[in-house]
């Protein structure tokens, strides 16, 4: 028994080997007729599926499979190419950062797009680097992503921008004097985007506590109770969704009454369905808001319903969260550098990449000299409580 | 009985030894041609990176093992010592000019210097990358040595559950202490630490051509360690740890001081195990302390028993087992489908996730029909293959002359 078992495994282990050892075919699923079979470009998707992040780089990868469902092929120096996504699961991890790139770069991509989350950036990056692949973040919004390298390029505005945004909007719009911060101890995006508001909220003379808490609490009971208690008028948590999911419901059950304001994170149909029905106030600032391009939007929906895999991956109905439009864009993007470079040639393509202007759904991107998307303003946006819905409030930038 | 021991070392042993180190000379020949002469494919692209994860994580599972394994101390710090020795890693090697980059919140840090840079000016920018890692790498088992010998004092005397209680808490409150913003101005609190220096880095120079020992430099710093703990496994210190292990009584009866055996075996685990977390700092390119959570401990101890507790060269193959199926081999369980002889063949069910099923089961199957790991306690011994080669040989011969004998 034990002989014929270890044989089993072996052989599953051999078989596992074997279908490595092939290297990546072209697949050519769908894209024939408009174009030759083995005209392929693969660009890489280096996105946490799984993970605290998992949530939210499951929906970016739906914005740039779905951009792929729309633009399959791509024109490159007058030759048609099928457009290939090779998706690597980084699991939200630095440690597993560098083979989930490595898994990317074995596939022989042109460019590599991602990642949600800023820390599992940097951590590839010298990874892509090495290997002579540009890059393009699309919802990492930590500055030291492109710092300091030429290979490395996003889209999205950055947290010294974000952090002043919400500043201004704290004192502005919901006229604060006291803020009450909160962040996860130990995730970089939480505490730089928390040093960054708490720079422009002192500047602009309001109050800052700032307050940590570790990594796997579920209970934010007392973190609540401490903000009541030292007469704070907003919270500010941009913590990630998991988390962010069990502030909302504490705070509904305490009885909290004050805004709560946050970041690109929360904008997520989670977020929504936690505070459905409950008398909070919930604000975001975030990249898209929803009836910015309604033809976008109703072509999203409609390929999110017509596969339940789709629809669950996006937390279950077909709320569009701004990360979603995000990859959408930088797909767009992508073919824009590809079509550019004239080369499915990854360091033609990252010589074009600086040059590349393409006018978005979430706006119009172009590449200022450290690799970065010029981007002057941000969305706000509420959650409605009643309909389940995320309403617009304004745009707000940094003057 | 030492002379009977001597006289036993017979040929077998030796010719065991003899191709042990021509296998082993063998595999450096062949990292060395793949970092330098293999151009890359889709194979090595994969190969690279595994080999040295599992290299870092072999020598980390046995510097576990040397503690569960061979002194009997149930203890679950392994995450935290590797904590350590990444941070000291880190700190000492991040160069002088990128400070300011680094420490973006804390004004550039309170430590700004770098060995490997302050030996670069003196020995050449190769010489110095390499020296100079190679001390950080010391530093940093010797910062996780010194942490161990700390909380090895009142640790130390508990026993089995409390003792790996006690442990695990002590990995966790280094990692809360490593984020404090207190602290920032040396660990950089929750932010991360980067661009110091990194397998890239480490080359040497023959005559006028420059090597690269990307792959090589982590497999043979690990090896090293191994058999140092290998020779401190059989040294009389060796014995007693199994004589701790057997039973402590009896141990102390015989003369063995309990407390100053356990303390040595905790403090040297303890200095591999930051040496493995200074290689994995290496080997990430960022140190951040959040992935050292308590899943990285278990993830190790699942490896010892995989590989078999109390067994080195068991260790060694479920550390490159296990990382290989994780990180490479499964991956494909992932992709939507398989690719077999060409044709794409769409699998419903591989999509996101189910690596993580499959390798769950694998796990599991592994734990239940072979409860005692890979090896046993026994190890990879060229010695007991030839031996047995030879037995058989003898069986088979005398099963002929039996046969014979009985023609006749």
């Amino acid at each position: 028994m034990k002989k014929i078992l270890a044989l089993l495994l072996a052989g599953c282990m051999a078989f596992a080997l074997a279908a490595c050892g092939t290297p990546a075919e072209p697949a050519d699923d769908g894209g024939e007729d408009t174009a030759a079979a083995g005209d392929t470009v693969v660009i890489g998707v280096y996105e946490p599926l799984s993970g605290d992040n998992g949530a939210g780089g499951k929906q970016e990868v739906l914005g740039m499979q779905y951009a792929n469902s729309v633009a399959p092929t791509v024109e490159i120096d007058g030759k048609t190419y099928n457009v290939k996504l090779e998706i690597a699961d980084n699991e939200s991890s630095n440690d597993k950062a560098v083979s989930a790139a490595n898994t990317l770069i074995s596939k022989g991509p042109s460019i590599i797009l991602g990642s949600y989350g800023s820390g599992v950036s940097i951590a590839a990056s010298d990874t892509f680097e090495q290997n002579g692949i540009p890059a393009m973040g699309v919802t990492c919004t930590n500055p030291q992503v492109t710092e300091g390298n030429s290979h490395y390029f996003r889209i999205c505005f950055l947290d010294p921008f974000q952090g002043t945004v919400l500043a201004n909007f704290a004192k502005d719009e919901l006229g604060a004097n006291t803020v009450y911060c909160l962040g996860q101890l130990g995730n970089d995006y939480d505490q730089g985007l928390l040093k960054y508001f708490q720079q422009a909220a002192e500047e602009k003379g309001m109050t800052v506590i700032t307050d940590s808490f570790p990594e796997g609490t579920s209970d934010f009971n007392s973190y609540l109770t401490t903000a009541k208690n030292k007469g704070a008028e907003v919270i500010f948590a941009p913590t990630s969704i998991s988390y962010a999911q069990l502030i909302v419901e504490q705070a509904s059950a305490q009885g909290i009454t004050m805004p709560l304001l946050a970041s690109d994170t929360w904008d997520s149909n989670v977020i929504l369905s936690a505070a459905q029905g409950k008398d909070l106030s919930i604000y975001v600032t975030t990249f898209y808001a929803e009836g910015g391009n309604p033809e976008f939007e109703q072509g999203f929906k409609e390929w999110i319903n017509a596969d339940s895999t789709n629809l669950s991956n996006n937390g279950g109905d077909d709320t569009i969260a701004a990360v979603s439009v995000m990859g959408y864009d930088a797909y767009f993007v992508a073919l824009e550098a590809l079509k550019a470079a004239g080369s499915t040639d990854p360091g033609a393509v990252m010589e074009a990449l600086p040059g590349v202007t393409y006018s978005g759904v979430s706006g119009d991107i172009s590449f200022n000299e450290i690799g970065d998307a010029n981007r002057t303003t941000a969305f706000v946006k509420t959650a409605n409580v009643s309909e389940n819905v995320w309403d617009f409030v304004a745009v707000q930038g940094v003057e | 009985m030492g002379k009977q021991l001597k006289k036993k070392r017979a040929p077998e042993e030796k010719a065991g030894a003899l191709i042990a180190v021509v296998l082993l000379v063998a595999f450096y020949v062949f990292l060395f041609l793949l970092d330098n002469a293999i151009p890359t494919n889709s194979v090595t692209v994969m190969l690279i990176p595994v080999l040295k994860k599992s290299a870092i994580f072999a020598l980390v599972c046995v510097s576990m093992n040397l503690l569960n394994g061979f002194t009997g101390l149930f203890s679950l710090g392994q995450a935290g010592f590797m904590l350590i020795g990444a941070y000291s890693f880190a700190i000492f090697s991040i160069p002088a000019g990128q400070h300011d980059a680094v420490y973006q919140y804390f004004n550039g840090g309170a430590i700004r210097f770098s060995i490997p840079e302050i030996l670069s000016g003196v020995l050449g920018e190769n010489a110095g990358a390499f020296w100079g890692s190679i001390i950080c790498i010391i530093i940093a088992g010797l910062v996780a040595a010194v942490f161990a010998a700390l909380i090895g004092i009142p640790v130390l005397r508990l026993k089995s559950d409390y003792l790996a209680i006690a442990t695990l808490g002590f990995a966790e409150i280094i990692r809360a202490v490593f984020q404090w913003d207190g602290l920032g101005v040396v660990t950089n609190g929750s932010n991360l630490l980067r661009k110091y220096t990194n397998f890239h880095d480490i080359k040497i120079q023959i005559g006028g051509t420059i090597f690269q020992l990307d792959t090589l430099f982590p497999v043979l710093i690990a090896t090293v360690c191994i058999l140092i703990i290998v020779l401190l496994v059989n040294s009389s210190y060796g014995r007693a740890f199994k004589a701790i292990r057997d039973d402590e009584v009896a141990a102390e009866a015989m003369g063995i001081n309990l407390f100053r055996h356990k303390m040595l075996s905790f403090v040297i685990s303890s200095f591999f195990a930051g040496v493995g977390g200074a290689l994995l700092a290496m080997f990430q390119t960022t140190v951040q302390a959040a992935p050292f959570r308590t899943s990285m401990t278990y993830e190790i101890l699942l490896m010892v028993v995989i590989g078999g507790i109390g067994s080195i060269s068991g260790s060694c193959i479920a550390s490159f087992l296990y990382i290989a199926a994780s990180e490479w081999w499964l991956r494909f369980l992932d992709s939507g489908g398989i690719t077999v002889m060409g044709t794409h063949f769409d699998i419903p069910f591989f999509r996101d996730g189910f690596r993580k099923v499959v390798f769950s089961v694998v796990i599991m199957i592994i734990v239940l029909f072979f409860s005692r790991g890979i090896m046993g306690d026994k190890e990879l011994s060229f010695a007991g293959m030839i031996r047995k080669i030879r037995r058989r040989k003898e069986a088979k011969g005398a099963a002929a002359a039996g046969k014979e004998g009985e023609a006749q």
